[in-house]
């Protein structure tokens, strides 16, 4: 019947239920502590593991015995959604930062959110200080001091479109580097 | 052959994330059903494809082929004309007759088998393919709720749709009868037929256990692998609870040719988990299902 992952493989897509509770029970603790590692936020973390084993149960073809083991390919689906996670909370706060600038005293971020923030915020702290000096300069002042494109672009003497393309560029580099950053951190 | 312990408890995680997990999993996707499901066909539609996949086959036999040993004392056209007797059957059946009811399928059919004796091959084809279409047009020129809730065949009392699927699936056996003795390579329905064949076979492993008079309940999680296969919680045997059921991992067309007796227990690749006893009572159970 193949190997032991080959096996179980052959198993979920033949719907069988048990299949599906003896992968949670091995595995379950590896993707859950892959996900908090990036997280570092129980409840986020549960979510990835839910997300991971529906998907796992609904395409179970995704998964190739051929490509490497279950436990590899768990775990590095759920870093994945964990990196999604934090992206699209940089995002949030992101436009929640412009929106505090256009109506400043308009939001009153929550004290959960105040903490999902700092987290999110210090998993990336360490990747912008990888990027090359006049990219990091534009980041810290766009993101961390809140200053519009035009204003970095007159606090550091530069043009505003060469504000907006590094950013671009940054945005493209912290994205690469936050995944090598988690898959290598496992 | 391989078999299992089972698998050890779940480890640390949060309260609850188990039970949330494979409920929503549940939710996304019922258990028992293959991925890709298959294309849901008819009843009539997969005898159909089985009949027209042996019409071609016929096609294209020699002299020699068809005079080869097939089955039992049967050469290949008597085979075929086995089979003429099963559709000259199955349409008094659908016309109401009661004498077909109880009547073995080997023996009450032997008659038309013999009459092919010396016939040209291309008559013996042709005989059969308008039976075929006989039954085909008996079929759809009534609408189901037109038959009986139950037909009677064989000592069979199965609706309609599972006695459509019961001959796919002897035509099908039938046709590797002839493939084996022409020296052909065996063929494999299509997925959609193959589902059909499963869903009849794994739900009826009771009665097969009733002809093998297997006694103590007997629990099995049936799992049948590739296309056309899914998952099945069956309880054979005297009514009651079984304590320790098994487990039967296998291939789909592996397990429909054990449920054909066309193959053994040992021929199957399996993995199994539970008593090896009991393993053996369900796949007895299920090659008791043959009709030949």
């Amino acid at each position: 019947m193949g190997g032991p992952d080959a096996l179980l493989a052959a198993r979920l897509a033949a719907g069988d239920d048990l299949a599906l509770a003896e992968i949670f029970d091995r595995l379950a603790p590896a993707v859950y502590g892959a996900a908090l590692h990036v997280l570092g936020d129980s409840a986020a973390a549960q979510d990835v593991v839910q997300d991971v084993f529906v998907d796992l149960w609904s395409h179970p073809a995704r998964y190739d015995p051929e490509a490497g083991a279950l436990r590899t390919y768990l775990t590095i689906l759920a870093r994945h959604r964990a990196v999604d996670l934090v992206r699209s909370e940089l995002r949030r706060l992101a436009r929640q930062e412009r929106h505090c600038r256009l109506a400043p005293g308009s939001a009153h971020p929550s004290p959960g959110e105040e903490v999902a923030a700092a987290e999110a915020a210090s998993v990336v702290r360490d990747a912008v200080q990888l990027l090359p000096g006049e990219q990091r300069r534009v980041v810290e002042l766009a993101y961390f001091h809140g200053l519009t494109c035009r204003e970095v672009a007159a606090a550091a003497g530069i043009p505003e479109g060469t504000v907006k393309s590094r950013l671009r560029l940054a945005r493209v580099k912290l994205e690469t580097m936050l995944d090598r950053q988690l898959l290598e951190s496992s | 052959m391989t078999t299992h312990e089972p698998v050890s408890a779940p480890g640390a995680l949060p309260a609850g994330l188990r039970g949330r997990v494979l409920a929503a999993s549940w939710q996304a996707r019922a258990p028992g059903r293959p991925w890709p499901e298959p294309a849901e066909i008819s009843a009539v539609e997969a005898f159909r494809r089985a009949a027209d996949t042996l019409d071609r086959l016929l096609g294209t036999l020699g002299d020699g082929d068809w005079a080869a040993p097939a089955l039992r004392d049967l050469d290949v056209q008597g085979l075929v004309g086995h089979l003429i007797g099963v559709e000259e059957h199955l349409q008094r059946c659908l016309s109401g007759d009661p004498e077909v009811a109880g009547t073995d399928h080997v023996g009450a059919t032997q008659p038309a088998a013999a009459r092919q004796a010396g016939l040209p091959a291309g008559e013996t084809r042709a005989d059969w393919r308008r039976a075929v279409n006989r039954t085909l047009g008996l079929v759809r020129g009534r609408a189901g709720a037109a038959f009986p809730a139950e037909l009677a065949l064989h000592g069979m009392r199965l609706p309609l749709d599972a006695l459509l699927v019961v001959r796919a699936f002897e035509l099908w056996t039938h046709e590797n009868d002839i493939r084996l003795a022409a020296g052909l390579p065996l063929a494999v329905p299509d997925s959609s037929s193959l589902r059909l064949m499963t869903a009849l076979a794994a739900p009826a492993l009771p009665v097969g256990a009733a002809r093998t008079g297997l006694a103590a309940p007997v629990s099995v999680h049936l799992v049948l692998t590739g296309p056309g296969g899914g998952t099945w919680d069956v309880l054979l045997g005297s009514v009651g609870r079984d304590p320790a059921p098994v487990r039967i991992v296998t291939d789909t067309v592996g397990f429909c040719r054990l449920v054909a007796n066309r193959a053994g227990p040992g021929d199957l690749d399996m993995d199994i988990t539970g008593d090896p006893a009991k393993v053996g009572g369900v796949l007895a159970a299920a090659a008791a299902l043959a009709l030949d």
